[in-house]
């Protein structure tokens, strides 16, 4: 079992000796549960730290945001930044650095294991509480205990454990500078792929009618792409309007910038726009479920993504994040890589 | 013709000059209206210029609401609504819906001693209060005009400048000198601050660079010109140009509607965010 | 007077039947995906509801509406063709106070000065059934901080209250007479003992404890001084810049309007409004690259103050309507009561 203080009196630690400038957390959220993502600067902030099931969020993607924001201001990075990463985290963290968004010795992972238990998905959870609210959670193995107005309640971890959790491959941060919590891998859980096998049981004709009507059905919020550590690109190819614009950039630039798509959120656009974020995270999504969990109308866009990493899987032995060696797989290419698609 | 506030009417390019040449090169256009319903405006107001296909640009109607045959407008080529523009010949026929906000109160200001004080493509929006105020020069008592670029062939107006002398002083000036110019050389805030108008009477009407207005303002000040007495037009991105798409306000104002034109005295309690 | 009405529980699918007899698009909350959205239906409907997911706002305002379209020969002149939309009699089931009050505060800007007419051709032909809130708020809900209530009439057309086995009806408008008189038949007389039994409800209901906005009078006042504040770096440092909020919001309205072209000799297409979100980093950027909203900080201060103090200022209403919506949606957590609640703290 993790020890709260075991984080916090890192965190303290490092911030007080000045070897990190920040370190990215999670911190109580305003109604308590569920926690949120924090980035503290001050030793005495790191009481404010937090460790809970609701610890969901991918963190990594405020290491991006921190690198932003450096590169904005122009400013170097002096001490390197410190995060707090889950297995999930950590292997998004590997994938930056394999991508050399930032270099190694920039960050100071300290890793923390699940143990297992995953984390909650909120609409599992509201089933099992019939709507009371947590006021407090803990994790203990194979079981959550949950503290409500109506008295604590323990619930098996696999039954309110988000999907991707059930799936999980390594919910030990193997990429790490300290690490804390034990390993858990190779507890007894769904295979990997499982929602995946399990949809592909539909027929092609029935799976394209299900895309069709769920891509009819995205308002295209961008939530997908902006929680994702991966869709790190100043200017989105599909739908620009992050476009990073200079005094200096010319009206030619302007007037030509790539838009793939139109604003409309019709369901022509709206495949256009997942279909290619799809491909574009192919051999680089390390499933961490934040895409998925965010969309405010329930895409289940795991199962795109999932696509994409079996296939890096069953044809290149591929894992995204898993080690930190060697270059990430669409930066790379190997000889007896599969050719079966040259007729 | 219609209610609809987003259906524009059409208006034929009628001539088009190159006043500014370069990568930030500026043209005039002149718009004769196709149906001949139009519209009148007043000095400061815009107009949404459509090229169909590419898209609407917020223009300030740059000629005085006292000609009557065409509209004039000088467009910035900055992006993809712009270039477009500047790829338009005489006679083409684009769209055009307004008039789209305040204008300046030229009516309140008979009598007194108009200072214009104008920087880059900034001399567009304010020259038709310069123009209708030369044009019933008997209403106004001195009227004085600053006007700078960065070098000589960024001037635009030039020719109209010129003209401006016997009803107006004309101050022009240039960022970086070049051979043959015998004017100021330096900003315009400087320029102000070297032939140092008396506030007495007076209003100061400014547009140009943000940075340019900032240092215009402190300058004025130091002259002694109070907050009421001088004025700016600002702008901002638009896109619904009625105060409904959320776009363009600087706190509670959309600069569509309750601006552009601005006293310092009105700007100075908004949100300082434009 | 209002018309004040009961009508059995059992009765409420004959009523629907009837207006959608009648021509009527009528649409009530389903569960679907997951979520609780707004869905056409004909018969039975489902009442038991937590709010959905997206507010009725797209009746009236969808996510893209086709102006005209154009097309043009190059160097002729371009020929529009104005697009109005064909909008049927709608009337959607279910709606929760706090969206009624949302369609007041979009009214206002659609009706402002000048008229919307595409908003206008939609919103005439729409008419709320609103649902009291009785049970228990969600742990997001906040309406009774900022003016509003579970059980408010504000723009709703009729507003039925939960008595167990049956509904009290109450027409708020002429519309929601004309809406029950419809179905005249189904209806019986309120008596003087359901009144009462709805005014205890109500009152339950009132009591019910919330989450607050301390001091929603005086937020205007407090944000306007607190426009320079560091604290906004502070509040907005996890948002990641997505539109949830906006586009969950049932009183948000902003919109971008672009050229969609489908053809090129000869040039057609359409010029289309679509939703869009002050939380996009390029909302606000001019074509030379200036931006005055910047960072996140700046547009989560813009969308904060729009809410709690400029609609304020213009409208003498605060725009927010305690939905909680954005409050459960985002990603990050952050939480608009709370930073209106600390930016007031922080000012003193």
């Amino acid at each position: 079992m993790i020890n709260i203080q075991d984080i916090r009196d890192t965190a303290r630690d490092m911030l007080a000796k000045g070897e990190v400038r920040a370190v990215i957390g999670w911190r109580a959220g305003s109604r308590g549960m569920p926690a949120e993502p924090a980035v503290i600067t001050a030793p005495e902030q790191a009481d404010e730290l937090v460790w809970d099931p609701t610890c969901y969020h991918n963190l990594a993607l405020h290491l991006v945001e921190d690198r932003k924001f450096l590169a904005h201001a122009r400013k170097t990075s002096g001490a390197p930044i410190a995060i707090v990463a889950k297995g999930c985290d950590a292997r998004a963290v590997v994938v930056l650095m394999q991508e050399n968004y930032f270099k190694r010795e920039d960050v100071y992972i300290i890793g923390v294991s699940c143990e297992g238990s995953g984390v909650l998905a909120e609409w599992k959870l509201a089933r099992h509480l019939n709507g009371a609210v947590p006021t407090a959670a803990a994790f203990a193995g194979d079981e959550f205990t949950f503290a409500t107005a109506a008295g604590e309640k323990r619930v098996p971890a696999r039954d309110v454990m988000a999907d991707r959790c059930l799936e999980c491959r390594s919910p030990f941060p193997k990429e790490h500078n300290v690490a804390l919590g034990e390993d858990k891998t190779g507890r007894d859980l769904a295979a990997p792929f499982a929602a995946l096998a399990r949809f592909e049981t539909r027929s092609e004709g029935e799976r394209w009618e299900f895309w069709q009507r769920q891509f009819e059905r995205c308002i295209r919020c961008f939530a997908c792409r902006s929680v994702c550590p991966m869709c790190y690109c100043e200017e989105c190819v599909v739908d620009s309007i992050n476009i990073a614009v200079a005094p200096d950039t010319t009206a030619e630039e302007k007037a030509n910038r790539i838009r793939w798509i139109e604003r409309s959120a019709t369901r022509s656009e709206n495949i256009t726009y997942h279909m290619t974020r799809a491909m574009h995270l192919a051999g680089r999504c390390v499933d961490c479920g934040e895409c998925e969990r965010v969309c405010p109308v329930n895409i289940p866009l795991r199962l795109l993504n999932n696509k994409m990493e079996r296939e890096a899987r069953e044809r290149f032995g591929y894992e995204p994040g898993a080690s930190i060696g060697g270059p990430s797989l669409v930066a790379s290419f190997r000889d007896d890589d599969p050719g079966d698609f040259i007729r | 013709m219609s209610d609809n506030i987003y259906l524009p009417q059409l208006a034929r390019i009628a001539h088009i000059k190159e006043e500014v040449a370069g990568e930030r090169s500026i043209k005039t256009f002149r718009l004769e209206f196709v149906d001949g319903d139009g519209f009148e405006h007043q000095c400061g107001q815009c107009a949404m210029l459509s090229i169909f296909g590419r898209g609407e640009s917020m223009i300030s109607i740059a000629s005085s609401p006292l000609i009557k045959e065409y509209k004039q407008f000088s467009i910035m080529r900055v992006g993809r609504v712009t270039s477009a523009f500047h790829d338009l010949q005489v006679g083409e026929v684009v769209g055009i819906r307004g008039p789209y906000g305040n204008g300046f109160p030229i009516d309140d200001w008979r009598g007194k001693n108009l200072i214009f004080i104008g920087g880059g493509c900034g001399l567009a929006p304010i020259w038709p209060v310069i123009t209708t105020a030369v044009a019933q020069r008997a209403n106004f008592k001195n009227i004085t005009v600053f006007y700078g670029g960065r070098s000589p062939r960024d001037i635009m107006y030039r020719a109209e400048l010129e003209k401006l002398r016997g009803s107006a002083d004309v101050h022009l000036s240039v960022d970086k000198t070049e051979d043959g110019w015998n004017e100021f050389c330096g900003f315009v805030p400087s320029n102000v601050m070297d032939k140092a108008p008396p506030p007495d009477n007076a209003i100061a009407i400014t547009c140009g660079p943000p940075i340019m207005i900032k240092f215009v303002i402190q300058n004025l000040q130091k002259l002694g010109f109070k907050d009421e007495q001088i004025y700016t037009t600002i702008e901002n991105k638009m896109k619904c140009g009625v105060g409904k798409c959320g776009r363009c306000n600087v706190g509670k104002d959309y600069v569509c509607v309750s601006g552009p034109v601005y006293s310092w005295a009105q700007l100075k309690n908004l949100p300082q965010e434009y | 007077m209002s018309m004040e009405k009961i009508l059995d529980k059992e009765r409420l699918s004959d009523w629907i039947a009837a207006l959608a007899k009648s021509g009527m698009e009528v649409n009530a909350p389903a569960l679907e995906d997951g979520v609780w959205t707004y869905k056409p239906v004909d018969g039975a409907v489902r009442m038991d509801h937590p709010n959905t997911k997206q507010p009725p706002k797209g009746f009236a305002f969808p996510q893209r509406e086709v102006f005209f379209s154009f097309e043009q020969i190059k160097g002729e002149a371009p020929r529009l063709k104005q697009v109005l939309p064909e909008s049927p009699q709608r009337v959607v089931f279910g709606v929760r106070p706090c969206d009624g009050r949302g369609a007041v505060r979009m009214d206002r800007v659609f009706g402002n000065q000048v008229d919307d007419p595409y908003y206008q051709a939609r919103r005439k032909n729409v008419a709320y059934v609103g649902l009291a809130c009785n049970t228990a708020p969600a742990p997001t809900c906040f309406c009774k901080s900022v003016g509003g209530s579970p059980v408010s009439t504000d723009g709703l057309d009729v507003l039925l209250t939960d008595l167990g086995d049956k509904y009290f009806a109450q027409a708020v408008t002429k519309t929601g007479e004309a809406l029950m008189a419809a179905a005249d038949k189904l209806f019986a007389k309120a008596s003087p003992a359901d009144k009462k039994s709805v005014g205890k409800v109500h009152a339950d209901a009132l009591a019910q404890p919330q989450r607050a906005v301390k001091d929603a009078e005086a937020a205007p006042a407090k944000l306007k001084a607190a426009f320079n504040s560091p604290l906004w770096e502070e509040l907005a440092r996890a948002c990641i810049g997505c539109g949830i909020c906006t586009f969950l919001c049932p009183t948000c309205h902003c919109f971008d309007i672009n050229d969609e072209v489908t053809g090129s000799t000869p040039m057609k297409g359409s010029r289309v409004r679509t939703w869009d979100n002050c939380q996009f980093p390029d909302f606000t950027m001019h074509s030379s690259g200036h931006n005055p909203r910047e960072n996140t900080a700046a547009r989560l201060r813009q969308r904060v103050c729009h809410k709690f103090q400029y609609f304020h200022e213009n409208f003498g209403m605060l725009q927010c309507t305690g939905c909680g919506r954005c409050v459960s949606e985002c990603p990050v957590g952050i939480d608009i009561v709370a930073v209106v609640n600390k930016v007031a703290e922080h000012v003193g």
